[in-house]
Formats: C-alpha cells, sequence, structure tokens
C-alpha cells in the first residue's frame, strides 16, 4: 500500500518558535488518521503543511509519492474541513457545495446535481436553497463535509471537526464521519486535542507534543502502552510510576505506565500500601486517589468498579496491580 | 456566623436613580437619545422640509419675488438644457470619482485589513488621516499649483521626456483641456484626492471582517486568486464599498468649491445653487437643485439594494 502523506524530518520555525520540530510521519492510504495533542503542540501546523497553507521550513511533504511542500493549496488534491467550517455567507448552501466545481469549470447542470448529490450523502437533501446563516451549527458542519468532499479529494483534512458541536451531537457525528470514511475509501487526516474523539474514529493517532510525534499506533496502543510519561499522562490520564515505584508493584526497574481501571485495592496492608483520599463518581465507577506518603508524596488513581465499597478518606489500603497491567514506557530512560 | 442583610442598604441619590433606571430601562433610553432625536428632527429634517417647500414655489420674474404658491414650474425649469447639463456633468463627475476612489483605494485597505499589524497599522491611520486634519482650500489651492500649465507635473513630465503622454491625455475630448488644473481631468484628481479616505475606512472595515477562514477555503477547493478576488473577497467587501461610495457619490455631488478652483469654468450642482440663492436670488431654483443630490442618492441605494450589497449586513 502507497502511503497517502509523509512527513520526512520536516520542520517548520515561525521565528524563534519551533512549532513543528522535526517531523517523520507516514499516513497511509484509505486510513482514518488522528494527530491528537494540546494546543501548541504542532498538529495543527502539520495539518496547514498537508493543505498547503504553509509551507515547511526545511525537509519534504510527499502527497502520494509527490513532493508537494510547495505547491499551492489551490493545486492539491487535498480538500479541508475547516474549524469554523468557513462557508461563504452571501452563497446558498448549493453553491457553496458547488464551489470546488464552479471554479473548475464544470458546467451549471453537473454542478447542481453533483451538489444535490453531495447534499444528501451528508442527509441535507432539500437544504441547497437556504443561506449558511439559516442551519444549525450541525448542519452548517455537514454542508463544509459535503463541499469538500464534492471534489473527490484524495485526501480529506478536518481541522477540529466537531470542537463546536454539543456534546450529544458531537457523538452522533463521531458515528457519521467514521461510517462515511469507511463508505467512501478516501484518507481522512484529523486535527483533535480530545483523546477520546481521536481513541473512537481513528486506525492510527499521532500523539504530538512539542512540535515533535511522541507516539504513532493503533488507539490500543496508544492507550495500553504509552510510550512517553506524556502520552501516559495526556492519552487517559494513566498512572506514571518511577522506576522505585514499578518495583515495588512487582514490575522491571524502568518507568511504567498504570491504569487506574487495571488496580486492585483492598483494605488492610500489603505489596503497596497507602491512604485513601477523595473520592469522585464517574457513573461507570468511581475514581479514588491514594496516597502513598512514605519515601516521596505519590499519588495514584485507582478506578473502583461498580458496586465495590468506597474506602472512606484516612483509612488504609493496598493496591495490587491485575497481572500484564503493568507496562514499560520505552521513550522514557 | 455574622448576621448579614440580603438587601443592601440605598447609599444616596445616585443609587436611586440607579435603581429607576433598573426597573425602567426604557427611561434611561428617552433620556439618552431623546435630545439628538429632537435636534434630528427639528434642525435636520425641519430644514431639509422647508428645502423641499421652496422647491415647490417659484420666482416672479419681473419682480424678482417668491411667489409662495405649489408649482411644478421650478422642476420643469430643471430639465432645461442648460440645466440639465449641469445636473449630468455633477453626476457622472460624482461616479467617475466614485469608480477612481474604488480602484484606489482597494489595494491600501486590503493591505491594512490583511497584512499591517501594530505599528504599520497606526502608520495606515495616520497616512490615511493626516490629509483630512490640514485646511481643505490649502489642499485644493496646493493641488492647483501641482497641475497649472506651469506646474510640478508638467515639469516632471518634461524632465523625464514624457510630456508626450500628457499632451495626449489633454487633448482628448471632453475631459481634456488646456492644462490639467482647467480640465474635467484636474478636477476629478482633486476630487479623488480629497475624498479617498472616506472610501478607505469603509473598505478597511468590511474587508477585515472577512475571516482568513474564508480566503483559505476558497484556494482549498481550487480557485485562482483571482477567482477568490472575484468570488469571495469582493461580494463580502461590498457593504464597504457601498458605503464608501455613498460618501465620496454624495459628498462630490454637493461640492462646489472644487471645480470652481480646479477645471474648466462650467458649473456643478453646488456652484449652481450657490449662485442661484446669492447673486440670482433664485431660492425656490437653488432649493431645487439642491433635491437633485437627495433625489439622486435615494436612486443610488434603491440599485444597491436590489443588487444584495446589503445582504451581507
Amino acid at each position: 500500500m502507497t502511503a497517502a502523506v509523509e512527513f520526512r524530518n520536516v520542520t517548520r520555525h515561525f521565528g524563534p518558535v519551533r512549532a513543528v520540530d522535526g517531523v517523520d510521519l507516514t499516513i497511509a492510504e484509505g486510513s482514518f488518521f488522528a494527530m491528537l495533542g494540546p494546543s501548541g503542540s504542532g498538529k495543527t501546523t502539520c495539518l496547514r503543511l498537508i493543505s498547503g497553507f504553509d509551507a515547511p521550513t526545511s525537509g519534504e511533504i510527499r502527497i502520494f509519492g509527490e513532493d508537494s511542500g510547495h505547491v499551492p493549496p489551490n493545486r492539491r488534491n487535498v480538500n479541508t474541513v475547516f474549524q469554523d467550517y468557513a462557508l461563504f455567507p452571501h452563497m446558498t448552501v448549493r453553491d457553496n457545495v458547488a464551489y470546488g466545481l464552479m471554479v473548475r469549470g464544470v458546467d451549471k447542470a453537473t454542478r447542481r446535481n453533483k451538489a444535490e448529490e453531495m447534499l444528501s450523502l451528508v442527509k441535507l437533501a432539500g437544504y441547497g436553497d437556504r443561506k449558511p446563516g439559516q442551519l444549525s451549527g450541525g448542519q452548517r458542519q455537514r454542508v463544509a463535509l459535503a463541499r469538500a468532499l464534492v471534489n473527490e479529494p484524495r485526501v480529506l483534512l478536518l481541522d477540529e471537526p466537531l470542537g463546536a458541536l454539543d456534546l450529544k451531537l458531537r457523538e452522533s457525528m463521531q458515528d457519521e464521519l467514521k461510517a462515511l470514511q469507511q463508505r467512501l475509501g478516501i484518507t481522512f487526516v484529523f486535527v483533535t486535542h480530545d483523546q477520546g474523539e481521536a481513541l473512537s474514529m481513528a486506525d492510527q493517532v499521532a500523539v504530538f507534543a512539542n512540535g515533535k510525534v511522541a507516539q504513532v499506533g493503533s488507539p490500543t496502543d496508544i492507550y495500553e502502552r504509552p510510550a512517553t510519561k506524556f502520552v501516559a499522562d495526556f492519552v487517559g490520564s494513566s498512572n506514571v510510576l518511577p522506576p522505585a515505584l514499578s518495583r515495588q508493584f512487582g514490575g522491571p526497574d524502568a518507568w511504567c505506565s498504570l491504569r487506574p481501571e487495571a488496580i486492585r485495592v483492598v483494605e488492610g496492608a500489603g505489596q503497596v500500601t497507602g491512604t485513601a483520599g477523595s473520592a469522585r463518581y464517574l457513573g461507570a465507577g468511581t475514581k479514588l486517589s491514594v496516597h502513598l506518603g512514605r519515601s516521596e508524596d505519590m499519588e495514584i488513581s485507582v478506578v473502583l468498579p461498580p458496586g465495590q465499597a468506597v474506602p472512606a478518606p484516612g483509612t488504609t489500603v493496598a493496591l495490587q496491580p491485575m497481572s500484564g497491567a503493568l507496562h514499560v514506557m520505552a521513550g522514557e530512560k | 456566623m455574622t448576621t448579614r442583610p440580603a438587601t443592601l442598604p440605598v447609599r444616596g441619590p445616585g443609587d436611586r436613580l440607579s435603581d429607576l433606571f433598573w426597573r425602567r430601562p426604557r427611561l434611561l433610553l428617552a433620556l439618552l437619545i431623546g435630545p439628538p432625536l429632537l435636534w434630528l428632527g427639528v434642525v435636520y429634517l425641519g430644514s431639509l422640509f422647508a428645502l423641499l417647500l421652496q422647491s415647490f414655489y417659484s420666482i416672479d420674474e419681473f419682480s424678482g419675488l417668491v411667489v409662495p404658491e405649489f408649482t411644478l414650474k421650478t422642476y420643469a425649469e430643471l430639465i432645461r438644457p442648460s440645466n440639465f447639463d449641469i445636473i449630468l456633468r455633477t453626476v457622472m463627475m460624482a461616479a467617475a470619482v466614485t469608480a477612481g476612489c474604488i480602484v484606489i483605494a482597494f489595494p491600501i485597505a486590503y493591505y491594512a485589513a490583511r497584512y499591517a499589524r501594530g505599528r504599520w497599522k497606526a502608520a495606515f491611520y495616520l497616512g490615511v488621516m493626516l490629509p483630512l486634519w490640514s485646511s481643505y482650500l490649502v489642499k485644493v489651492y496646493a493641488w492647483k499649483l501641482i497641475l497649472a500649465k506651469e506646474g510640478i507635473v508638467t515639469w516632471a513630465a518634461e524632465g523625464t521626456h514624457t510630456s508626450g503622454i500628457l499632451n495626449a491625455l489633454l487633448s482628448l475630448p471632453v475631459i481634456g483641456g488646456n492644462s490639467l488644473s482647467t480640465s474635467y481631468i484636474g478636477t476629478w484628481i482633486v476630487f479623488v484626492y480629497v475624498w479617498i479616505p472616506y472610501m478607505i475606512l469603509p473598505m478597511q472595515a468590511a474587508l477585515e471582517r472577512v475571516p482568513t477562514s474564508m480566503i483559505e477555503a476558497s484556494s482549498d477547493l481550487g480557485a485562482s486568486s483571482g477567482q477568490t478576488l472575484r468570488t469571495v473577497i469582493l461580494p463580502l467587501a461590498l457593504p464597504g464599498v457601498v458605503a464608501g461610495s455613498i460618501f465620496t457619490f454624495s459628498l462630490t455631488l454637493g461640492d462646489y468649491i472644487i471645480p470652481q478652483i480646479v477645471g474648466s469654468s462650467r458649473l456643478f450642482i453646488g456652484q449652481a445653487v450657490y449662485t442661484l440663492q446669492g447673486t440670482a436670488g433664485n431660492i425656490p431654483l437653488a432649493a431645487a437643485f439642491a433635491v437633485v443630490p437627495i433625489a439622486v442618492m435615494l436612486v443610488y441605494l434603491a440599485i444597491a439594494k436590489r443588487m444584495g450589497a446589503f445582504d451581507a449586513l
């Protein structure tokens, strides 16, 4: 399989700021790829390097094997769904969707048919005559999607596509985007700071930190086997154990991650003993923080399954990791 | 625990007044906009109405006195060839000045809206506003010297061996003349110079409201920069262009000093009003002339509205 997009040692500097700092990345054709990271981590700049709104300071960006780093956006077969949708307010929904065809000189009848086809693809058939201002946020998002898909791009870029939607709508759009991507077989690359979104939609996730890629892998890899402290902490708040503590838990002498739901809590003393702290009810369980106040002031968070009694604050509890839950972080020395 | 009241005491007349306004927000609104509304109603609309009324009177040709009886005779005089020429000349000049202002102001406004930041933005505002701070008359006379036959332009044209171009320009029918300062071209140049800030500022405000992502979206979808300009930027900047053109158009329609100092000695509406109400004492005809710019502007706005210039507001 060819790579849809390939970053080869790409950097992008804005003055003294290294927004993207030596990124190597391969995005496989037909995949649903997430770029995940906090704001300022370089993920959006990477997306803009693919769309062509920005050019790399050094390095190569290959789109289907062609060096594209300095090709203007209008000559790239890549389309973008913008975070603010960027719909043209003075055009109807149909003209917005048909815009990409219009600027390429496609005749009016074909344009109209294609636009209607795209609008029914995103379940907005019959909305063609409205203006973007008359639509809800979710509908505008679909128009932006239809507009970006009308040119049949080889790569579709989505910049925080669900950021402006409320929770309920966001969840249903996640399913729809995933289904749409599978149906069309186009490579989707999306940027998000929401790990839940990245894990639930993407086939592959790249976690960005400080302009570098901290880890690339499947959602399971990222979540269960984080490579660095940053990834462990950012993707779903794993416990980060320094080497000494790892040994106490029965692991090797290395930095390890331990998921809060993979720890058993028993009242009384044991292998690792701590003091129960505050508890937070989550619905699907209760999150308890346990202080291991011996050598250092270390806090471990644990998720208790529903039904288990929550130890009162101050109770002495023993912690026991489930077998195989302790994972060595290869990226930390 | 100390007991603290749920309601804080009134601290004085200021609080009482503030309470009153809080309970009756409309009272505050009435107090705020009442005086200016009164001024607008009486002084502004009142005098406009008086003007309209005067234009329906006529003048007795023997005594030279105004006859206060309703008649359309004065308006009929407007379409007499000599008077109609004045109207036509003024409207054409206003249109040409507006077109010139749009073409010259656009790149400046675009630069200021999209690229100028910090210090350069301040320099832009200063540069645009600075000419407005000096006397209008001084600027117009300065232009007369620049454009005169013995002036800087002629001198520069001779120095650069481009007198041919200048002479070709001046030998054009109607708009040409003996020198730039005595031709319509000269009048046009001075009008454009004097009114251009009024075009740049609203245009810049409109362009600033076009999000960068919209321009990126256009290019992302395959549009060249020219296509983006025509299909996205210009339509979105149109309300600003119309706002600016309302200024340049109506200011040109009403001005009577520039065409008197720079240009052929043929009359513009403003000059006609000035002479008719002054030396000629023909107030009704002066009033009828003064109604023309108002009528032209109303027609202009109606056309702009129909073309959808205000849809994006």
